[in-house]
């Protein structure tokens, strides 16, 4: 609690505000000043909590079918995949940076024309895949 | 002069005014024509094969150069035959006779005649017991040892046996989420349209899962040029949005993983059956699952139902059962630095024989059912990059298999039962355990696209498998009752692939090292005898082998 040294009836030895019956107005700012703080405190806890919530919301997943696939090079450590999603045929443009599947780019075991089950992440504006899995069956 | 200029300006302002104008309409016109295009590109793809149609294949062409090296002993179908011809001959040559004896030539071949056909319709433990304890059947064993084929010990080989295989591989989209998937192979060797370069051509045959071709066995034993529908099913996708899949036909259940590394196939995939439980090319379907777990990538699991013989409509005459095959498949982690699997399998109502045609005992077909068999299968499977200037694979796996008898025995095959009995002595049932290894590792050096490779399996005494599909020439290596060593090199010609990325050209030389241990390899009627316990009065069906060599060639092209 700020401390004030405002002349004060109330004041005694060296200015300090002593927390006393005889100031009521200072008891009621700091309680203000309290609950303010408090008031605070919890809308930016609700805010973090929710900002996180808002962040595993952000994990799409969608099945779509490979129209591009463009990696530059057997040493590259990141692709892109261009996906049409079955539900909706928009073109969503996949980041993919995870070794075991950019093998599979490499060496053709994922090619164009595949059927990929996918989940991303919108991270910095790209959607970076946690998930590129051909369609299971057979 | 200044109005003119003023008309000269005027002028200019309308031109200038007019060129964006005319600009537009031209802007517009592309933009009409582009869009025109587009639309005519687009259904033009959309009528492309490509789009819904993949077609690729392989052939082979394979020089095999086989040696072996049997044990002395008497054959069981030998016996008969030469019984039936002697006493075949002495009747017609005397139909009376002889005059010593009048009427004993017939009485003796229709003595025989009947034996044979009571011993085919003695199906149950108890009824082979009574049998055998008959007089006239204790005297006809003692007149069939006068006519006992012992066959002294020898090496049989073949230095040349050439094959050629085609297999044709389609797959097609035929609506969102369900697919076709076929295989047509055609599998014969060089200067034969049968199967006799492998069976032994009419003689006594060496293993049970080459006495002949059969459902599970067309297209991976060689027989013919026909053309066989080797794989042929429909797969559901995506159901109800999940990761789910119901799949049916005539299964990929043959080549399974790891045997992909020796025939330098890509992985199985979602597809497959562990090779050291099975590798038969069943007509079933499977329900699957593949959910995306965080800490087990790849994963899937499924169950799978076979149905590996027909029985037909049950009638007075005819009370036989299917033989099915229920599989769970488990696979928790599938990436390329680990492949982990697990599978339970259970065959009911398992059959004495497959249907057959023209084998050395004729055509065959199932007389009874001998019980039941249960399989359990785990294996781990690794691909390791950067191993040098190349990758390492390598693999393990271990099995176990437990048979259940039950109260039959079949009578075709001299009273033995599921892993039970031998020829003319039956055995009481009672259930029957094996295990097998089967380890192996291959070397990919990328720099000459060489890949080298070595596999060792062992099979204990009581050790069977369901594998007479595999692409050993002998018998399914994987269902040996001893031990099998293989080495291997691969060249790939690495060549700029065109058919599609996959495509290649390569040679593979290997060398298999059969050592066997017990008999029946690869045949789950009669029990197991040791190999060094073979005498020459010992009576069996197949010409007990005590190892043998194979050293193949290849050249193949997948496309």
């Amino acid at each position: 609690m700020p401390l004030s040294t405002t002349h004060d009836p109330c004041l005694q030895g060296d200015g300090l505000v002593i927390p006393s019956p005889c100031r009521p107005e200072k008891r009621k700012t700091q309680m203000k000043k309290m609950v303010s703080f408090m008031a605070v405190l919890a809308i930016v806890a609700a805010s973090l909590f929710g900002f996180s919530k808002a962040a595993q919301a952000d994990e799409i997943k969608f099945v779509g079918v490979i129209t591009k696939i463009e990696i530059a090079g057997k040493d590259a450590k990141t692709a892109t995949a261009t996906l049409k999603d079955n539900k909706t045929e928009a073109l969503i443009v996949i980041t993919v940076n995870d070794d075991l599947t950019l093998d599979k780019f490499k060496d053709h075991r994922i090619v164009e024309g595949d059927e990929i089950r996918c989940k991303y992440e919108v991270i910095d504006g790209k959607n970076v895949s946690k998930l590129f899995r051909k369609t299971a069956g057979c | 002069m200044n109005q003119m200029l003023k008309k000269y300006l005027s002028g200019a302002l309308l031109l200038a005014l007019a060129v964006p104008a005319s600009a537009m309409a031209d802007d517009e016109a592309m933009k009409l024509k582009v869009d025109e295009l587009t639309r005519k590109v687009a259904k033009l793809e959309d009528k492309t094969l490509s789009k819904w149609l993949d077609i690729g294949g392989d052939y082979r062409f394979r020089l095999d150069s086989m040696r072996g090296q049997t044990k002395a002993y008497t054959d069981a179908n030998g016996t008969f035959t030469n019984a039936a011809n002697t006493l075949q001959g002495n009747f017609f040559a005397d139909p009376t006779g002889p005059t010593l004896a009048p009427g004993l030539n017939a009485g003796m071949l229709s003595g025989l005649m009947g034996f044979s056909n009571q011993m085919k319709t003695t199906t149950t433990f108890a009824g082979a017991q009574a049998f055998l304890q008959q007089p006239a059947t204790q005297q006809m064993l003692g007149g069939l040892q006068n006519f006992a084929q012992q066959v002294p010990a020898y090496k049989p080989n073949n230095d040349t046996l050439y094959t050629n295989r085609l297999g044709i591989d389609l797959h097609a989209k035929a609506t969102k989420d369900v697919t076709v998937n076929v295989r047509l192979v055609a599998y014969k060797t060089f200067g034969s349209q049968d199967d006799s370069a492998v069976t032994n051509g009419g003689s006594t045959p060496f293993f049970a899962d080459r006495v002949g071709t059969f459902d599970g066995t067309l297209g991976h034993v060689p027989s013919s040029s026909l053309l066989d529908v080797d794989r042929a099913f429909a797969t559901w996708a995506n159901i109800a949005d999940q990761p789910v899949w119901f799949s049916v036909g005539r299964r990929p259940s043959t080549n399974g993983a790891p045997s992909n590394l020796r025939m330098n196939n890509e992985r199985p995939g979602n597809g497959g059956t562990p090779a050291l439980l099975v590798d038969y090319a069943f007509d079933g379907m499977t329900i699957g699952y593949a959910p995306d777990i965080d800490g087990l990538p790849g994963a899937y699991a499924k169950v799978c139902y076979g149905r590996g013989f027909e029985s037909g409509l049950e009638t007075t005459s005819n009370s036989l059962n299917d033989t099915d095959m229920l599989g769970v498949a488990i696979i928790p982690i599938d990436t390329d630095p680990l492949r982990i699997s697990m599978q339970w399998n259970r065959g009911f109502n398992i059959f004495d024989f497959p249907v057959m045609k023209n084998t050395a005992f004729g055509n065959t077909a199932p007389s009874t059912a001998l019980g039941d068999i249960d399989w359990y299968e785990i294996g781990a499977l690794s691909t390791i990059k950067n191993v040098g200037p190349g990758k390492l694979n390598f693999f393990a796996d271990a099995g176990l298999s437990v048979t259940h008898p039950n109260n039959n025995v079949s009578g075709a095959a001299g009273f033995q039962g599921l892993m039970t009995g031998a020829f003319f002595n039956p055995e009481a049932p009672s259930d029957k355990t094996g295990w097998a290894g089967y380890l192996g590792a291959r070397y990919d050096f990328e720099p000459t696209k060489t890949k080298v490779g070595f596999e060792y399996n062992h099979g204990s005494k009581n050790w069977i498998t369901f594998a007479p599909a595999a692409d050993d020439m002998w018998t399914s290596k994987l269902g040996t009752r001893g031990n099998v060593y293989e080495a291997y090199l691969i060249q790939e010609l690495g060549l700029k692939p065109i058919s599609s990325h996959l495509s290649k050209a390569f040679f593979r030389v290997g060398f298999q090292y059969y050592d066997f241990e017990y008999t029946g390899s690869n045949n789950w009627v009669g029990a197991p005898v040791k190999i060094a316990d073979i005498q020459a009065n010992s009576m069996q069906m197949l010409i007990p082998l005590e190892k043998a060599y194979d050293i193949y060639a290849t050249f193949e092209v997948k496309f």
